[in-house]
């Protein structure tokens, strides 16, 4: 595995909605990255349908359905619908199988007959449980990952993403309790070791078949630190704390592209303007056409460097303008036109900088994502690149160090927990080991007595 | 115009505030608060009991209780007058904004460390407000929700059982029937994990069981869809689990009077019951 030791972008300038360094093409005549924007729509499948397979093949088909009707009325020139599988789609493959397939052909009916452009995402739920034995490893839930995956890509997925949860019991201890040291080691090593594990086979699945390997996202560490984090007035994280978790996610999640994921990168990963910086691949993100879903501080400012453009996930159901599909795909989908229209009219790195800086200093989290702040945070990581725990924490030295400048020239504020927190994080980092294997001793001795879920043997440590 | 000089011509202010900062009162003590003044004892060596676990000190927590165990001080005495105190004013703090929850859980592994060596001479387990049933959906790996809900239940003074996450009903059922709790917890992220609330209750009612309420909350969970079956209240926030606990317990609510009432008994605004 080839890790990322320069930088494929040479300057930060360089980076904007709908152009990456990479395009992805896959089947139905799409292109990502390769000069526009495609508008994204996933739905949660409604209560009920995980009763029977026919159900939900059923859900599944109807969401497709929708979405593409709309797409048509509106004019859209193309899309990407995503499906976020449920436990019982991924833990019965054969419902995968089924699933993608009624959304597979769907979808090709409509491409026939319009010649929209068309994507299809399957991502397979990460249902395995590191406290239940054997653990993260050839247990019965990682083999239905791996055969779900097999079943998307084998039935008509033009990609595959996935949330891996490696060291998430880890971060999840560090979180709740403001323990920088707990978080690094869940994200930075156990993250990045699991992520190695998982997307090796992934991408060896994907090979057999027409369907590219997309992304992974740290959903599971660095947005449960941002979801925790909350608005202004929330009590449960420190934003600052936040910060820096989502600067080491990005050392984390970059692993997928290292042992061979091509994008779009999975859109909650937060992370992925970084990713994008150091790798050149397309990424999908969300923002403000996600508030269904969830509440965040930067609803501009993940839009500026985008190729895949989300809604995250909605409540299957009925609004006044139609079902969601419909509802949020067009949402998305007016978004999508509007950086289209920039990049046809030359005036794509305006629109960039105005979604930028709307949200540049709302909070330290959309701070260490300006697409400025990103590239610096992706240069500190290739600096240590061979090194998964040496590059987390280079990460988020140099996302602490982007908000104390921000502080110094009066452009961002923080609360004494903000502050508290972003200093005590600073100076635990500072005094780390400088080699891995003493870190991760250090780790093991003192997480393994606290944490009853994290079993070092998930990660052959 | 550059990125520099549209970024040096904006006022921030007119975009986005921090309200958080602005609002920020000047830092004091926590013990100095008016509040927990009332709180935390004035009597040695349950004051200092009580203000290792308001700072937030594993170490001292548990030197202090062996300390008082050592000069004879019961048991019983270090954790109510001392341990529970202190865990009280940090519950306080929280609810007045100056505490965070890394604050919470550090307290309360003070608290419980000190409970520990408290239980290791009394010989079994402390008393409790009650016991509380907690777990995460059958299906649904998600579980931070259900820790938060288990730490808030604990340092409310209450026994939780900690059932994990992806647990089948059949387990549920089993836990309730063995533990008679006064409450249950149930959390899930997705709409289709959280289907798994109904099909506990409706197990439970074949089997002749009945339990005052089943919380349900998390990610997916919607009011509408937990009030559509009996013996259930939406649960907003981990931090209203205590107090929901509290409502059963000292003035019997039942699961219908928590659903009416539920503002009221949490002591605040709550956007899903307005």
């Amino acid at each position: 595995m080839k890790r990322f030791t320069r930088m494929i972008y040479k300057n930060p300038d360089e980076m904007v909605f709908g152009k990456a360094k990479f395009p992805v093409s896959q089947r139905w005549n799409i292109q990502i990255g390769a000069g526009y924007v495609l508008p994204e729509i996933k739905v949660a499948p409604v209560e009920g349908s995980e009763e029977s397979k026919e159900k939900m093949v059923s859900e599944c088909r109807n969401i497709t359905q929708s979405a593409c009707d709309r797409a048509v009325a509106i004019g859209l020139p193309a899309f990407m619908l995503e499906q976020e599988h449920i436990f019982q789609q991924t833990n019965n493959p054969e419902w995968t199988a089924e699933c993608t397939q009624i959304q597979a052909e769907t979808l090709e009916n409509y491409h026939d007959e319009y010649d929209i452009k068309i994507s299809l995402r399957a991502t397979p739920a990460d249902i395995r449980l590191e406290e239940r034995s054997p653990g993260l490893r050839e247990s019965d839930y990682d083999n239905k990952v791996m055969e779900s995956i097999e079943a998307s890509a084998a039935n008509g997925a033009s990609d595959v993403a996935i949330e891996t949860i490696g060291g998430k019991s880890v971060s999840d201890y560090g979180i709740a309790r403001g323990d920088p040291k707990a978080i690094l080691f869940g994200i930075g090593v156990l993250g990045s070791i699991d992520m190695e594990y998982m997307w090796k086979r992934i991408v060896n699945v994907c090979k057999k078949y027409d369907c590219r390997p997309a992304g992974d996202t740290d959903c599971a560490q660095a947005n449960t630190a941002m979801f925790m984090a909350g608005g202004l007035l929330d009590k449960d994280c420190s934003h600052t704390l936040a910060a820096l978790a989502r600067a080491m996610a990005a050392a984390r999640s970059l692993v997928a592209v290292e042992c061979g994921a091509i994008g779009p990168l999975k859109d909650c990963g937060y992370e992925n303007p970084i990713i994008k910086a150091i790798s050149g691949v397309p990424i999908a993100t969300e923002g403000k056409n996600a508030v269904c879903a969830h509440s965040d501080l930067m609803g501009n400012l993940t839009a500026a460097v985008t190729d895949v453009w989300s809604n995250e996930s909605v409540y299957h159901r009925q609004e006044m303008g139609g079902t969601t599909p419909e509802v949020w795909l067009q949402a998305t989908g007016y978004e999508a036109a509007l950086m289209n229209t920039a990049l046809q009219t030359g005036q794509e790195k305006v629109l960039r900088d105005l979604y930028t800086l709307t949200d540049k200093y709302r909070d330290p989290q959309g701070l260490v994502l300006a697409y400025d702040n990103a590239y610096r945070i992706g240069e500190a990581i290739v600096k240590y690149g061979n090194d998964p725990y040496l590059r987390s924490r280079a990460a988020a030295l140099e996302a602490g160090a982007i908000i104390n400048e921000a502080v110094d020239a009066k452009k961002m504020y923080l609360t004494r927990f903000e502050r508290d927190s972003l200093d005590s994080a600073l100076k635990i980092f500072e005094g780390l080991p400088a080699e891995s294997d003493q870190f991760i001793d250090e780790c093991l001795r003192k997480y393994s007595r606290k944490i009853a879920e994290f079993d070092p043997k998930s990660y052959e440590l | 115009m550059s990125y520099e000089e549209l970024e040096n011509k904006m006022d921030q202010t007119f975009i986005a505030v921090r309200y958080n900062v602005e609002i920020e009162g000047a830092a004091i003590k926590p013990e100095e608060d008016l509040d927990v003044v009332n709180i935390i004892p004035t009597e040695e060596p349950f004051r200092a009991i009580a203000l290792a676990v308001l700072y937030e000190d594993r170490d001292a927590s548990l030197a202090n209780v062996e300390k008082a165990l050592a000069n004879d001080i019961p048991p019983i005495d270090i954790i109510n007058k001392g341990l529970m105190k202190g865990m009280d004013a940090v519950s306080l703090l929280y609810t007045k904004g100056f505490y965070f929850l890394p604050d919470l859980m550090l307290a309360g592994d003070g608290m419980m460390e000190g409970i520990k060596e408290c239980e290791k001479v009394l010989g079994h387990k402390s008393e409790t407000k009650g016991t509380v049933v907690s777990f995460v959906a059958e299906g649904d790996p998600h579980d931070i929700g259900k820790n938060l809900v288990v730490m808030f239940l604990r340092a409310g003074g209450y026994e939780a059982i900690d059932m994990g996450r992806d647990v089948p009903t059949v387990d549920v059922v089993k836990a309730i029937k063995e533990h008679k709790p006064i409450f249950v917890t149930g959390t899930a992220l997705m709409t289709t994990t959280m289907t798994v609330f109904p099909k506990v209750v409706e197990a439970l009612q074949k089997e002749g069981l009945e339990v005052p309420a089943i919380g349900c909350g998390g990610g997916a969970v919607r009011k509408d869809f937990v009030e559509s079956f009996p013996m259930s209240v939406y649960g907003v926030e981990a931090y209203h689990a205590p107090k929901l606990a509290d409502a059963i317990v000292k003035d019997k609510k039942t699961w219908k009077d928590l659903r009416k009432e539920y503002a009221d008994i949490v002591g605040e605004f709550v956007s899903e019951y307005s």
